[in-house]
């Protein structure tokens, strides 16, 4: 089994929101499994993270939620991307990719400092 | 946007929290639920799935508090659920609520109501544009009267080219007027003012213009600014006063303006005018006249000037100026220049009086602080086992600590809301008081800056009295549940810092006391000076039939007999007035100030070199006025119908002035003269004139004040410049005062009557400032006498209460109630010593610093001090005799069982 890794500040928001965007409206445990799933199981998310993360989105006016019935029939509560939401993604994942970027090239062996 | 939009909805979470609570059980669960169903699926037995499912949640409870935490303000919350405790439990306590509220009241409100004072009076900025800037200079010579001079024009000139540190010098002198209106007249005091005069102050309308160099010099129309206070009080604010032609005795004015509101200054006015209305003002005497000085001058730092370099320079100027005109500054005087900013100046009567009582309120304020604190002591060795349920339940220090703090403000701040209302009260009273000393009182408010400082004050105070209740640290907390509660008598430490607070308690009381105690020493030394006067019988009436504002002299010759006859026609009236022995007249009534007087020479007797020229106010006084008035004659005659216009000048002196001119010799007959450069400016003769008699000293100068040297001219010899009568009945003479103005207003109706006072009022106007310091202090040290006495009581009552086991075993060994007492008086005894000596010491090297407000007593007079020490022991022990009497009548029985 992979090494567990906990999830770092800032970027459940993204996961949560890419989730959502992808599968559509979806219930915590879902979202929760996909991440676990995505990452490999690398990550594990106690309901302790999920949960406030998704309020704070919620509160934001990101996502919004609504009761509904699952697949196998049982009440659960379903979050929907809003389209504030499917900006603040885009915004997220571009500024994402510049910081990868920038810490990439921060990082990468320079010319001279080449392990021997 | 995103932010605010979160904050919100974090906001109605904090009300909507509890449906949403459901709302978050039930999606937890249909998590749950999931979880266990997919375990099921992939093969574990039902109960080893669900157990999976819990392990990986990561704990319900600990995810819905993490929710909880997210959706509303978790602090606020918990502050308001701190708040709410805090109540509850001090209405559980409400003896301990009651007494700390409103002792912190009296410590805030007294505190509060002082600042306000302070702030109005010494340390808020001026309304005058920059007016840091603005200074004001002054002119003192030796001798009594002599602290303040006032400049000649040419001598303001000599400092507006020798000092370019000031980028204009605006000149004021005080003029009275007449305001003469169709229905009544009115005395106006008035500020003459050069034209710079707004500009250099930095004041501005509020209505139409203020007056500007155009409108100096002659051959301009007399203008008038009113000011602020005058035009609300006499005209009620009309604001078509502008435009407006006021009649006054010397010409009339047209009202161009009306300045905002600021203190008057030197002294309060009612209007500013410009230098036309009075010829005086205008003449070559004042203009020219180096030794004629009746001007104040103000100055305003030119940009990046230095009040330094304005000393340097004003120094250097009148150096040369006393080397070029040795003449007008006599050296023995001691002629001197101070140069002090403006908002010093304006504040200089009230500092230390101020000071005085600004400190003896933080006095007060630490006595009631170290008795709530020894309250909160008390009570939290009471409710420690309260404490100790608590920790032992999970509360941390921090949260403990919090929760005391939230008492802490409850209390304080409802401590704060009493003395503010308490200090509404006080500030009333303190603007009446304040008037007395500064112009600045109409600027007293409790505005915003008073109210934040009571209430950073009882924020201080709950900061402080939540830090001394003694908490374990972290990680003791077991120790200290498991020993349970039982000492219930508090640390030593605790201990310790009770008695320390009492001892601080008493020793300050003590310092107020002596400084109350010297006040009012003060007072009554101040009220046994003798007059002077052989009775206070004596009702005075001034009444200035002729004036002198405009100096046209010509005018005022013409006009003086006319006005010696009614001076004459009202004194036959008053004395036919029932009850009346004798009437009268004299240019100035006993014990009132003179503001006219000059240098003296006696025939043959020049002074020594360095010695200061004699000076002498000037008086004149009719046949009868030394008899009507009270003042004794000394030697020689009074004068005599026949001393009038015309006849030998004859003079009587005062017994200052014949000791000072004629020392160890017989003055009657010897003949003296008024002399000096200004009097080429009066209507006054330098001619020689013989004494004739001389009369006792009186305190004209204020009963504080020493005697001044004064010379009497006869009444009928001079022109009447100053007039009034001194009024004697055989009882009651008070109760004349109406009948007497009505005869002076029958015959002069244009004349304005003021000040109809008794000796006995005029005296008690003298003290009343001084009373007033005295009841102040007396009152702040009566509180925190009685603040200290309920401290050392309840500290030793506690103590008892502490030992109440232990005193029942010495009885029960064989100790009499006599001994327990003696025991628990001697522990009270102790502190109460301690506090004394620490107070008596502390006073002493205090008491220095007020010498400046006693008269009659010295700042380390033995009298007070001993008086104070004894005071305090007595009500000392008093407060240790209640517990003490308490510990002996425990029943040993009853104790030990306890």
């Amino acid at each position: 089994m992979a090494e567990k890794l906990d999830v770092q500040q800032g970027t459940l928001a993204l996961m949560i929101l890419k989730t959502v965007e992808v599968l559509g409206p979806l219930h915590g445990y879902g979202i929760a499994r996909r991440i676990e799933e995505t990452s490999k199981h690398r990550l594990s998310l106690n309901y302790g993270t999920l949960y406030p993360a998704l309020l704070k989105l919620e509160q934001e006016g990101f996502i919004a939620a609504e009761w509904r019935q699952s697949e196998n029939n049982r009440r659960a509560k379903f979050y929907t991307l809003t389209a504030a939401g499917r900006k603040q993604l885009a915004r997220e994942t571009r500024e994402w990719h510049q910081t990868a970027d920038l810490i990439a090239a921060f990082l990468a062996p320079r010319r001279g400092e080449e392990a021997p | 946007m995103r932010y605010l939009r979160a904050a919100l909805a974090r906001l109605v979470g904090v009300f909507t929290g509890h449906r949403a609570d459901d709302d978050l059980r039930d999606e937890l669960d249909a998590h749950l639920e999931m979880a266990t169903a997919e375990n099921i699926r992939r093969g574990m037995s039902p109960a080893d799935a669900l157990r999976q499912a819990k392990l990986a949640s990561g704990g319900l409870t600990l995810a819905a508090e993490a929710v909880r935490a997210q959706r509303g303000l978790p602090w606020l919350e918990s502050v308001a659920a701190d708040l709410r405790y805090a109540v509850r439990s001090l209405r559980h306590s409400r003896a301990f609520s009651i007494v700390v509220v409103i002792t912190l009241a009296l410590g805030i409100g007294a505190n509060t109501a002082i600042f306000s004072v302070v702030r109005g009076v010494l340390l808020k900025p001026l309304p005058h544009r920059d007016g840091d800037r603005l200074i004001y200079l002054r002119q003192s010579v030796d001798g009594s009267g002599g602290e303040n001079i006032g400049f000649s024009v040419p001598e303001i000139h000599d400092f507006r080219v020798g000092a370019p540190a000031f980028g204009g010098i605006a000149e004021f002198s005080p003029w009275n007027g007449i305001l003469q209106e169709h229905d009544n007249v009115t005395k106006i005091n008035i500020g003459l003012v050069t034209g710079n005069f707004f500009d250099v102050m930095g004041l501005s309308p509020v209505l139409g213009r203020l007056t500007r160099p155009t409108d100096d010099g002659p051959g301009v129309p007399p203008v008038m600014v009113l000011t602020h206070e005058f035009w609300i009080r006499h005209f009620g604010g009309d604001p078509a006063i502008v435009g407006k032609q006021l009649k006054l005795e010397a010409g009339t004015a047209t009202v161009i303006g009306v300045m905002q509101p600021a203190p008057g200054f030197p002294d309060p006015v009612d209007a500013l005018m410009n230098m036309v209305i009075s010829k005086h003002h205008l003449s070559a005497q004042m203009v020219q006249g180096r030794t004629h000085r009746m001007t104040d001058m103000i100055g305003r730092l030119a940009p990046g000037a230095t009040l330094q370099q304005a000393r340097t320079e004003i120094a250097g100027t009148y150096a040369n100026m006393q080397r070029d005109f040795k003449d007008a500054y006599d050296p023995g005087s001691h002629y001197r220049v101070t140069v002090i900013p403006f908002k010093a100046a304006l504040g200089e009567r009230a500092r230390l009086t101020l000071w005085l009582l600004m400190a003896a309120a933080a006095f007060v304020l630490v006595i009631t602080a170290a008795n709530v604190v020894n309250l909160t002591l008390m009570r939290g060795v009471r409710r420690e086992p309260e404490l100790v349920v608590r920790a032992a339940l999970g509360a941390g220090v921090a949260r403990l600590r919090r929760l005391l703090l939230a008492e802490n403000l409850v209390l304080a701040l409802a401590g704060a809301i009493l003395g503010i209302l308490i200090a509404i009260g006080g500030v009333r009273l303190l603007i009446a008081f304040a008037t007395r000393y500064s112009s600045r009182s109409s600027e007293i408010s409790l505005d915003g800056v008073a109210l934040g400082f009571a209430l950073a004050l009882s924020v201080g105070v709950a900061l402080l009295l939540s830090f001394v209740a003694t908490l374990p640290k972290e990680g003791m907390f077991a120790a200290w549940i498991s020993t349970g509660a039982r000492r219930s008598s508090g640390g030593l430490r605790r201990q310790r810092l009770q008695r320390g607070l009492v001892v601080a308690q008493i020793a300050v009381s003590v310092m107020l006391l002596a400084g109350a105690g010297l006040l009012t020493r003060t007072m009554i030394q101040l009220s046994d000076v003798t007059t002077g006067l052989r009775t206070e019988e004596v009702l005075t009436m001034p009444l200035q039939l002729l004036s002198f504002s405009d100096g046209d002299f010509a005018r005022i010759i013409k006009a003086d007999a006319a006005a010696k006859e009614d001076y004459d026609r009202i004194r036959r009236e008053v004395l036919a007035l029932p009850g009346v022995v004798d009437v009268g007249i004299g240019s100035n009534m006993p014990l009132t100030g003179s503001s006219v007087g000059f240098d003296v020479k006696a025939e043959g007797r020049a002074p020594a070199p360095g010695e200061a020229i004699p000076h002498a106010d000037m008086r004149t006084a009719a046949p009868e006025f030394f008899r009507a008035a009270g003042i004794p004659l000394l030697e020689g005659r009074t004068f005599a119908a026949t001393d009038r216009m015309g006849a030998e000048r004859v003079v009587i002196v005062n017994q200052t002035l014949a000791d000072r001119l004629f020392p160890g010799e017989d003055p009657i007959g010897k003949r003296v003269a008024w002399t000096g450069d200004v009097l080429r400016f009066t209507p006054f003769s330098p001619d020689w004139r013989t004494i004739v008699g001389v009369v006792g000293n009186t305190r004209d100068g204020g009963l504080d004040a020493a005697f001044s040297s004064t010379m009497y001219m006869p009444f009928a010899q001079e022109l009447a410049l100053g007039g009034g009568f001194a009024i004697r009945a055989d009882s009651n003479v008070a109760a004349l005062a109406s009948a007497v103005t009505r005869i002076a207003h029958r015959i002069a109706p244009t004349v304005p009557i003021d000040r109809v006072w008794t000796i006995a009022q005029i005296k008690d106007r003298s003290i009343a400032p001084r009373r007033l310091n005295a009841q102040l202090l007396s009152l702040f040290s009566v509180l925190a006498v009685i603040i200290a006495a309920v401290g050392i009581a309840g500290v030793l009552a506690f103590s008892v209460s502490a030992r109440t086991n232990e005193i029942g075993i010495r009885m029960s060994l064989g100790a009499d109630r006599g001994r327990v007492e003696r025991m628990i008086l001697r522990e009270g005894g102790v502190l109460v010593a301690l506090g004394l000596v620490l107070g008596v010491g502390g006073a002493l090297a205090a008491t220095g610093a007020i010498r400046g407000l006693l008269f009659g007593v010295a700042p380390h007079d033995p009298v007070t001090f001993i008086g104070v020490a004894l005071m305090m022991a007595a009500i000392g022990i008093g407060a240790c005799w209640i517990p003490a009497l308490r510990a002996s009548r425990i029943d040993p029985a009853v104790a030990m069982r306890a």
